[in-house]
């Protein structure tokens, strides 16, 4: 198989992620339940696990990487510790669900500052002028539907001017970019730890400035006779037990991340995806969303064809062997903002793992499958 | 060999603590705290030996990182509390 849908979950790992996983299960309890070994082992785990995260994003304060069980619940602890009902908050064009549904849910009074797609400098200008009397704002670094890099450093340096405290959803971006937790100066930073991370299913991160709300209450292993949950940070916001096999192999990820450098991962990804897009675009009737400039697209690539349905195409794929997505990719407020909402889009995202020759064969087997799809419509 | 506790306010700071104490060339065994000691329920303290107790508050501080009281563990293994 083929696997281009990392932008879901990487689906290849380095190996030490696997191994590290089962040596969890096999020795290691819970951290804070206990003084034995396996809960020491798991308890030590968990701190390394923490630093090698904390130093990926340079970051001072391991206390401060939370562990969650995905971005999604990440940005649902970041959106509910700022967001109050009524409140004013800005978003990109390009926000998930994962950021969109929570908002609605609080009861957020929402403003998408609007920009057409793979133009940083007008999505810099929407945020400018819809910042004054937020009482929050949330950005992605990277669309998960076409690719789009943000400009999350004049994003962020916007809100700092503002006095708006930003929520960044790194789902796409934590793994194949460098995040500086410094120089963001973010109140929160969420991502996943299965994609770009290479870790786990069931695991994720969130970065915190600041102690927020606990999203679930309970046990945490310490300060029992509390009623209310501690005022300390990881343990405040992480209640019942932890993942630690996710987290053993999470750990195992962002060790292989740190050592070939999430920015040499970026720009292999997005080389690659440049020549799926090149030849994906001589395939007659497809529509191929490739930004000019090289800087602002990463290792995600949409496209759609004029007579070939997105699904049917997905279809045909995954049967010749190549995992693809189809559909709106949970973020309709992206497609919305390209023109894409009535079809959707095939996607293509690049992982470490993928080669020159996967996207060559890639892009031969779309071609074949557009070819037998018209011929089926005849 | 007499030791001394000191407390930290979770699993996470006990843990860093004792890594800057072997940092700075001292030991120390990250220990769950007895409940007499705790005041608000369970939590943990670094366990270091009598004679390494300033080098690791020395590091500890140099860390960054809050403490709560230090007791030295008795002859009976009772605890006392210790000024440092």
């Amino acid at each position: 198989m083929i696997y281009l849908d990392s932008a879901a979950t990487s689906f290849q790992k380095p190996p030490a992620v696997y191994e590290a996983v089962e040596r969890a299960m096999r020795t290691m309890a819970s951290p804070g339940r206990g003084g034995h070994e396996p809960a020491m082992l798991a308890a030590d785990l968990a701190l390394d696990c923490r630093c090698d995260a904390a130093e990926l994003f340079r970051m001072d304060a391991p206390e401060n990487v939370v562990f969650t069980f995905n971005a999604t619940h990440a940005l649902n602890i970041a959106i509910n510790s700022l967001v109050r009902p009524g409140d004013k908050v800005v978003v990109s064009g390009y926000e998930h669900n994962s950021v969109m549904r929570p908002l609605r849910l609080r009861g957020a009074n929402v403003t998408v500052a609007s920009s057409p797609l793979f133009c940083p400098a007008e999505m810099e200008a929407a945020f400018a002028a819809a910042l004054p009397g937020a009482k929050a704002a949330v950005c992605t670094v990277m669309s998960n539907v076409f690719g789009y890099i943000t400009p999350i450093d004049d994003i962020a340096e916007l809100c700092q001017k503002n006095g708006v405290p930003l929520i960044i959803d790194a789902a796409q971006g934590a793994g194949n970019m460098d995040i500086d937790w410094k120089a963001l100066a973010a109140a929160f930073i969420a991502m996943p730890g299965h994609k770009g991370l290479l870790g786990p299913q069931g695991t994720g991160l969130l970065l915190c400035a600041q102690q927020g709300m606990p999203f679930m209450a309970g046990g945490t292993g310490s300060d029992s006779k509390n009623p209310d949950m501690p005022d300390y940070l990881p343990d405040r916001m992480e209640a019942g037990t932890h993942n630690i096999s996710g987290i053993a192999g999470l750990r195992e990820g962002i060790r292989y991340v740190r050592e070939r450098r999430p920015k040499e991962i970026g720009r292999h990804e997005a080389v690659l995806m440049r020549r799926l897009a090149e030849n994906l675009r001589k395939i007659s009737g497809m529509e191929v969303f490739l930004a000019e400039n090289e800087a602002v697209q990463g290792g995600v690539l949409s496209v759609r064809h004029e007579l070939v349905g997105c699904e049917a195409l997905a279809e045909c794929l995954g049967a010749a062997g190549v995992a693809v997505r189809s559909g709106l990719h949970c973020a309709p407020c992206a497609h919305q903002t390209a023109g894409t909402t009535h079809t959707g889009t095939v996607r293509f995202s690049i992982s470490p793992f993928n080669t020159e020759e996967e996207i060559n064969q890639a892009a031969e087997i779309t071609k074949a499958c557009v070819k037998k799809l018209l011929i089926d419509r005849k | 060999m007499q030791h001394y506790l000191i407390l930290c306010r979770s699993l996470t700071y006990a843990q860093r603590a004792q890594r800057a104490v072997e940092r700075a060339g001292g030991s120390g065994t990250v220990v769950k705290a007895p409940q007499e000691v705790t005041g608000g329920g369970c939590t943990y303290g670094v366990r270091v030996p009598a004679g390494k107790l300033d080098i690791a508050m020395a590091a500890i501080q140099r860390a960054g990182l809050p403490t709560g009281k230090t007791y030295i563990y008795e002859t009976d293994g009772t605890l006392r509390e210790v000024r440092v």
